[in-house]
């Protein structure tokens, strides 16, 4: 029975061979001509993670510059450190969260106010109340500020109006007079991204075109060329992005004037239109408005109370229901008119020609925000049998503020950085796993 | 009045019986010899080699073997540096045929009962594709009673009908995440069954060469009534609805074979298959629920698959009337175009070495030892449907054993 024993040593061994695994090389350390050592993140809300109307640790942790320093990691980036709320504090400012729907389908949210970092509110004269957030200490490589135009990063009182800027600050709000671009590039840093611009445009538009105003075209492109040049006077490399089309955004795309009429219908029949105040003219300048029929043209912002659709109001011309009639239009600060976006459009469309003929001046990667989600709006996008498209909350991109991204959108946005920056400096930036990062999280109930 | 339509976007799960799926463990011998055996008379798994050889068989036959095969595949997505490795789990392919027919009667009853496709694949729920698949465990067995006739000392005939009797069980994560962190996951379990059969010619050539061409019909298979459960965040229940069933048909493919049989010295033995697998039948998997929304909705996606050949050669040399030894080879081209792979069967060409040993007890009794080596080349794909991109590399080990006891 030798030869049987045998038999069994070599079927003992074939069963040794199962345990091999293929083999497959990943991407190789390409040499690049970037330094990750130290990188920072320059930007607004976008880049602070900001998500669900609001800056919170969860937030944060899936914020577009994190995932891209983690992925750096991989090929020289050094330590990465944002200014994380504690974990004490974890709901940083307060966020929507999503708890129901109604009998319609139409989404409940409910602002989380528990465990919040604000630390009290001051006024500060001739610009109102400021709310205060506790402080940060500590490295900062994520140098995001929520709500900061690009229009106000060389203002040196900047820091006394804005909390989240504060907070980073180590003087408190009336005493700061550090710029933000200087507060940026106060220690060496290697590379960096800048995605800054967006509220140039983004207050005016989601503000329904009444409570801003659009930066000046010159204005802006005189401060990008300031950043960028400040941002690599040591010969730092860097990667820009441009401004997203504010209406691809669901904030403008989710109540729409055709849904409020139907509604409006559903209760009278004998309604035909909606009126709203509407500018006269998407000529640049002082701005007229007058009433007239809403039309599929126009946006309504997403925050829009519609339960004042059809209440009384009392005119001159006796009580009339609102929204209905030329003497009761809807209000600018809820419609983003047709020539508001005409003119945010061309605001937007110079604003992105500025950052990208500067940025291939200087030999910056680019991440075409603009053309990506106008990209995602019109086809959708699958990734890893994952589909996203700009809907709001069931397409996965954008979170309940119907203006930032989910983490999963984050994510996407952290791969086409990625792509950019690797594409123009033959760095091999892994690309990061999308699925790993949710969308919008559901209730139980 | 902010109402939503909340439509999300359902995926066609991706069942398929790809190259990856057809195991062709059907009897230990063969295997040995690198899966050949259309063109010769071995033992009882002529019932599925070719059922027109069971005639010619000198003896009659009970057997069956087992082969646990090992499938290693791994994923590399576009871009990233991490490998992603399916887990080890292993698929058990078998098989077992009795053959009997009066020792001077021209003819043979016999019966088969194997495994041609299958898969058992799991990724797990981590991985980069955990939105395509998490696991899919396949399973198709094949029942054929088979009758053969000797019309001369040259040439035998036979065919026999098939029962085929699938199981499948597919899980794969949805996109949506409940508020306490719960992935949402979709499992889809049924049964079904299909009809098909096989024959084949087997001619003893004047110059001691041995011939055989078998066809074996495609096996139209339908899944009824199968268990579609979808476990989301409770909010959403309604967007996904329970209990559900889903139908959905596969067309296992027909087989067209050639085989030859040559023996050069009474010790030793070659044989030469190359077949022609009709995977072109494949143009589309489509899934019925018996309950939509509009999240929910039927499926059609295409799949457009085409023939896939294959090559085989294969040696026994019997060392002694006792011992014989055995080794193979072949080479076989992928049914999935590009843009159509899934990490189902992470499907490419492949070649595949196999050695084999048998050993006779007494006069009756063979206990033989197979091993197989697969290897899938490594295919770069992006998947036109889910966009699944990157890498996938995959080696097969497939150790067996066979019993059969003949008189």
């Amino acid at each position: 029975m030798k030869t049987l024993k045998q038999y069994l040593y070599i079927s003992a061994a074939l069963f040794v061979f199962a345990g091999c695994k293929p083999e497959i090389k990943t991407a190789n350390k390409a040499t690049s001509n970037a330094d990750f050592s130290r990188y920072i993140a320059v930007g607004n809300s976008l880049t602070a993670g900001y998500a669900d109307g609001g800056l919170y640790l969860e937030g944060q942790q899936n914020s577009y510059p994190s995932i891209i320093a983690k992925q750096m990691a991989a090929v020289g980036g050094g330590t990465f450190t944002q200014p994380l709320f504690n974990a004490d504090q974890a709901n940083g400012s307060g966020y929507l969260q999503l708890t129901g729907f109604t009998a319609t389908g139409s989404p409940i949210t409910t602002t989380v106010t528990a465990n919040t970092a604000v630390r009290g509110q001051v006024t500060i004269p001739g610009f109102g109340n400021v709310t205060l957030y506790t402080k940060y200490t500590g490295d900062i490589n994520n140098y995001g500020v929520p709500g900061i135009k690009l229009q106000q990063i060389t203002f040196a009182p900047y820091g006394n109006l804005n909390g989240f800027f504060e907070r980073m600050l180590p003087g408190n709000a009336g005493t700061n007079s550090t710029t933000y671009l200087d507060f940026v590039t106060a220690k060496p840093f290697t590379f960096f991204t800048d995605w800054l611009g967006n509220n140039d445009a983004l207050g005016y538009a989601t503000s329904g075109g009444a409570g801003d105003v659009l930066t000046d075209k010159g204005t802006f492109a005189a401060l990008y060329n300031l950043s960028i040049g400040k941002l690599t006077a040591s010969g730092q490399k860097g990667a820009v992005a441009t401004i997203p089309d504010v209406t691809a955004i669901p904030y403008f795309n989710t109540v729409t004037v055709g849904a409020v009429l139907a509604a409006v219908k559903a209760a009278n029949p004998a309604v035909a239109n909606l009126y709203i105040n509407a500018r006269t003219t998407a000529a640049d300048g002082t701005a007229t408005y007058a009433a007239r029929v809403a039309t599929a043209a126009d946006l309504i912002v997403l925050t829009f109370p519609t339960s004042k659709m059809g209440t009384p109001i009392t005119t001159p011309a006796g009580t009339l229901p609102y929204g209905l009639t030329p003497l009761t239009p809807i209000e600018n600060q809820y419609v983003l008119d047709a020539n508001e976006i005409t003119l945010t459009k061309d605001y937007v469309v110079n604003y992105n020609n500025t950052i990208k003929s500067i940025a291939a001046a200087k030999g910056l990667a680019v991440f075409d925000a603009y053309t990506f989600l106008n990209g995602v709006k019109q086809n959708g996008l699958v990734v890893d049998g994952v589909g996203v498209s700009s809907n709001y909350i069931s397409g996965g991109l954008f979170s309940l503020d119907g203006v930032h991204l989910t983490p999963r959108g984050y994510a996407i946005v952290a791969n086409e950085f990625i792509r950019s920056i690797n594409k123009t400096y033959g760095s091999s930036i892994p690309s990061v796993n999308v699925a790993d990062y949710n969308a919008v999280k559901f209730p139980a109930k | 009045m902010k109402k939503l339509l909340l439509l999300f976007m359902w995926l066609s799960p991706a069942v398929i019986y790809a190259q990856g799926f057809q195991v062709n463990l059907n009897g230990q011998k063969q295997i040995g010899m690198g899966h050949t055996g259309i063109g010769l008379a071995q033992d009882g798994a002529s019932v599925s080699f070719n059922p027109g050889a069971v005639a010619m068989l000198p003896e009659n036959y009970i057997q069956g073997g087992i082969s646990p095969l090992f499938f290693k595949s791994a994923f590399n997505a576009a871009g990233s540096n991490v490998v992603n490795y399916n887990k080890d789990k292993v698929a058990t392919p078998f098989n077992a045929y009795a053959v009997w027919g009066p020792k001077a009667a021209a003819w043979k009853l016999g019966i088969g009962v194997y495994t041609p496709f299958g898969g058992l694949t799991d990724w797990g729920n981590t991985w980069q594709g955990k939105y395509v698949l998490e696991s899919l465990d396949l399973k198709a067995i094949f029942i054929q009673p088979t009758i053969s006739v000797k019309l001369a000392d040259y040439l035998s005939i036979g065919g026999g009908f098939i029962y085929n009797r699938a199981s499948v069980d597919l899980q794969r994560g949805i996109p949506l995440i409940s508020a306490t962190g719960e992935v949402g996951k979709a499992q889809l379990t049924g049964n079904g069954h299909g009809y098909g059969w096989n024959a084949g010619i087997y001619v003893k050539t004047e110059v001691g060469m041995t011939v055989g061409i078998t066809y074996r019909s495609q096996v139209n298979t339908n899944i009824k009534g199968g268990d579609a459960i979808f476990s989301v965040p409770g909010s959403l229940a309604a967007s996904f609805p329970q209990p559900n069933t889903f139908s959905a048909g596969i067309p296992l493919p027909a087989q067209a074979s050639i085989g030859f049989g040559f023996y050069p010295s009474s010790k030793l033995t070659l044989a030469l298959d190359a077949n022609v697998v009709g995977w072109d039948s494949y143009k589309a998997l489509a899934f019925d629920y018996a309950t939509n929304a509009p999240s929910l909705q039927d499926t059609y996606s295409p799949r457009n698959y085409k023939n896939a050949f294959s090559v085989r050669g294969g040696a026994q040399y019997k060392v002694t009337d006792k011992f014989a030894l055995r080794a193979g080879g072949g080479y076989t081209s992928t049914a999935v175009p590009d843009g159509y792979v899934t990490p189902e069967a992470p499907d490419a060409n492949r070649y595949y070495v196999t050695g084999g040993l048998g050993y006779k007890f007494g006069s009756r009794l063979d206990i033989d030892l197979s091993f197989e080596y697969e290897h899938l080349g490594s295919r770069f794909q992006t998947n036109v449907e889910s966009n699944l991109s990157g890498t996938f590399k995959t080696n097969v080990y497939i150790p067996g054993i066979g019993i059969a006891y003949h008189w």
